[in-house]
């Protein structure tokens, strides 16, 4: 496999000290993961991610695709994902929500693909060019009908070249689309990255390393094999519920069947799936729960904290769906209170509370004001915290 | 596909036993959901008499539809098959055509699937001018939800939704396809199948964006409440409205009136097609990249 810094390497910068933008980072990911069909539609502030891909993407004899929408951006991938192609597209909320409909498709279809959705301020409009993480529901329950989704949060550079990697991997594997949430803050910014970086880290759960044998379609529930158009099998491939045979049917038993093994497929493989790293590992009376950019803040507030005399433990989650049930109920049962940073009104606090809450208290700490999260602001809130439980 | 199993590709008829439609269909899905008197299974026969007269292969021929009547036709046919959503049949072909310039790419759509609410793809993919054929099965209303106007039900035409009759003009899609660049543009009827076979078959052949409007009747949910009721009344009706370009030539707008313009309206092979000048870039780059 070529490596990433091939794609560095025609740039006259020095390698050891390389400024990257994350939204570059997230397309040479793309590149070493074997993307080699995008189709897009620029949109403030992802746009970048397709300006790479238009550029390297030829170099390597891939197809690159500005289209009129990013409706027709996400079918193209559908498309291209249906003769075997590995495809991506990125966009931003307004863009994503016009995805939606074509997301479901690609489950129901089981295409894989990938989308990459730099989160700005919303709703409508919002704020382009401002931080948010106010898509976390709606990577999740975005598109109609019960179905599974696999959404991956990056907080840094580096993970934008990872986490892309394992979207890629994911998507292959399970046959599906996996969404990759950055924000505003991760695809903006400049970071020192460098293959000795990207190395450095190391997770508690999993990792980024995949096997030559990963993608084994056969591992995961199959309602037919791989489709590949063009192929002595001519697969018919739909969005209405469908048999093994992959045409439609109306059968209550088979289609709850289908249904229920489309789930099945992603939360039987939760421990595969879901990318975090836990610090501090009992050793904090309470947590910070944090993903994206708000995690970087996370992990500097944990040293502060411990300097002002809290303890604190920080689980910073990669894979936000689907959820770490495990993780996060074993973390419950250690510490009197999680403290959830997110820029939104708590979409993600909600579900850390409802499996969370038997065991302990779990308070959101949202901003909506464009602004990020500093460590400043979170060990004060902790240390607020910390003083009204032990008054109390 | 394991080894030693034949496909039905291999399974060559003898020569003494010519290959009739059937060749293309999965006549195990039959019936087919298509009401009687419909004519949307004559504008897909026209197809895939076309499709036998050219030897397409199963394998390397991929057909995309949307969602509607008309598009329920990939259900039947044994070629690779994608029954994609909505409007966007010509957004996914664009992608499967990109990726894989050899096979040859057809689009099954509606009046309304490909002129409302895939209208956008539609010119955009004239624009391009990929080696796409796109049927459009004009049938002049939301037949699957009900009788509902669409953008070619036509001013004064009754619907569902249009119950005073509706107050909108409708496009001239094969004007509509030229402008925005296609560069095969016909127009047949699903009473002239020999000539929509035709048409179809050169429209396939032609390398470049191919657009053949296919007008046809419904008379379960369009001809129930618009003249002439009834399937053979429908099919007379078309053939005395259909007139062919050569004629309709000296004929003055006023004298066109009503009428459809029928046959091959506009070709042109200068424009280069998509895949063809992508891979010229490609080489392009590997040539400055070797240097």
């Amino acid at each position: 496999m070529e490596l990433w810094y091939t794609h560095l390497m025609r740039e006259t910068i020095d390698q050891d000290s390389l400024l990257v933008q994350g939204n570059r980072a997230c397309a040479l990911g793309a590149l070493d993961a074997g993307v080699r069909f995008f189709a897009g539609y620029p949109i403030t502030p992802s746009s970048e991610i397709m300006e790479v891909m238009a550029r390297e993407l030829p170099a390597v004899g891939g197809v690159f695709m500005q289209m009129e929408d990013e409706i027709a951006s996400i079918c193209a991938c559908i498309g291209a994902s249906l003769t075997g192609e590995i495809s991506m597209t990125a966009t931003s909320g307004p863009g994503f929500s016009l995805m939606q409909e074509a997301i479901g498709y690609a489950i129901m279809a089981e295409a894989p693909t990938v989308i990459v959705n730099v989160m700005r301020m919303g709703p409508s409009t919002g704020r382009p060019t401002t931080p948010s993480q106010g898509d976390v529901m709606q990577a999740r329950w975005g598109t109609h009908g019960d179905h599974p989704a696999i959404v991956l949060a990056a907080s840094n550079v580096a993970d934008m070249y990872r986490l892309t990697i394992a979207a890629v991997r994911f998507a292959q594997r399970f046959r599906m689309p996996v969404i990759v949430l950055a924000d505003e803050i991760v695809g903006h910014m400049r970071e020192s990255f460098s293959p000795e970086i990207a190395g450095r880290y190391r997770l508690t759960s999993g990792d980024f390393d995949f096997t030559e044998t990963y993608i084994h379609p056969e591992m995961v529930r199959e309602v037919h094999p791989p489709h590949e158009l063009g192929t002595l099998i001519h697969p018919h491939v739909t969005g209405l519920i469908h048999d093994e045979t992959g045409f439609p049917t109306n059968d209550p038993k088979k289609s709850e069947q289908f249904l229920r093994e489309l789930h099945d497929k992603v939360v039987h493989h939760r421990g595969e799936l879901c990318l975090y790293d836990v610090k501090n590992v009992g050793k904090g009376r309470v947590a910070v729960v944090a993903y994206g950019s708000c995690a970087r803040s996370a992990r500097a507030a944990l040293k502060l904290a411990e300097q002002e005399g809290i303890p604190v433990e920080v689980l910073h989650l990669y894979t936000l769906f689907p959820l770490p049930v495990e993780i996060i109920q074993e973390l419950a049962r250690r510490v009197e209170f999680i403290l959830i940073p997110e820029l939104n009104l708590g979409q993600y606090a909600r579900e850390v509370r409802r499996l969370a809450e038997n065991w302990t208290t779990v308070v959101s700490m949202g901003r909506i004001d464009g602004n990020l999260i500093t460590p400043r602001d979170i060990v004060d809130r902790l240390a607020e915290l910390v003083g009204k439980y032990e008054s109390a | 596909m394991a080894e030693g199993e034949s496909s039905v590709a291999e399974q060559e008829p003898s020569v003494a036993e010519p290959r009739t439609i059937d060749h293309y269909l999965h006549t195990d899905r039959f019936p087919h959901i298509w009401c009687p008197g419909c004519g949307l299974g004559t504008v897909t026969a026209a197809f895939l008499r076309a499709a036998l007269e050219l030897g397409l292969e199963k394998d390397r021929t991929v057909v995309v539809a949307g969602i509607g009547c008309s598009s329920r036709a990939v259900g039947y046919l044994d070629f690779g098959t994608v029954h994609s959503i909505h409007g966007r049949a010509l957004a996914f072909a664009t992608g499967i055509k990109m990726a894989h310039p050899e096979f040859t790419v057809i689009v099954l759509t509606g009046d309304g699937d490909g002129a409302a609410i895939g209208g956008n793809h539609l010119i955009h993919a004239c624009r391009r001018n990929l080696d796409i054929t796109t049927i459009l099965f004009n049938n002049n209303t939301y037949g699957m939800t009900g009788g509902q106007a669409s953008p070619q039900t036509g001013m004064g035409g009754y619907a569902t939704t249009a119950p005073f009759g509706f107050d909108e003009p409708s496009f001239d899609l094969c004007r509509l396809a030229e402008a925005a660049g296609a560069t095969y543009v016909a127009r047949g009827t699903s009473y002239g199948v020999r000539q929509l076979q035709k048409l179809i078959r050169d429209g396939i052949t032609h390398p470049g964006f191919s657009f053949i409007e296919a007008v046809t009747q419904c008379p379960t949910e369009y001809g129930k409440r618009n003249p002439p009721k009834g399937p053979v009344q429908m099919l007379e009706n078309l053939k005395e409205k259909a007139i062919s370009r050569k004629k309709a030539e000296g004929m003055t707008p006023e004298e066109l009136e009503g009428r459809i313009v029928t046959g091959l309206l506009h070709r042109d092979e200068s424009v280069p097609e998509l895949t063809a000048s992508y891979a010229r870039m490609l080489e392009r780059i590997r040539k400055s990249a070797d240097e």
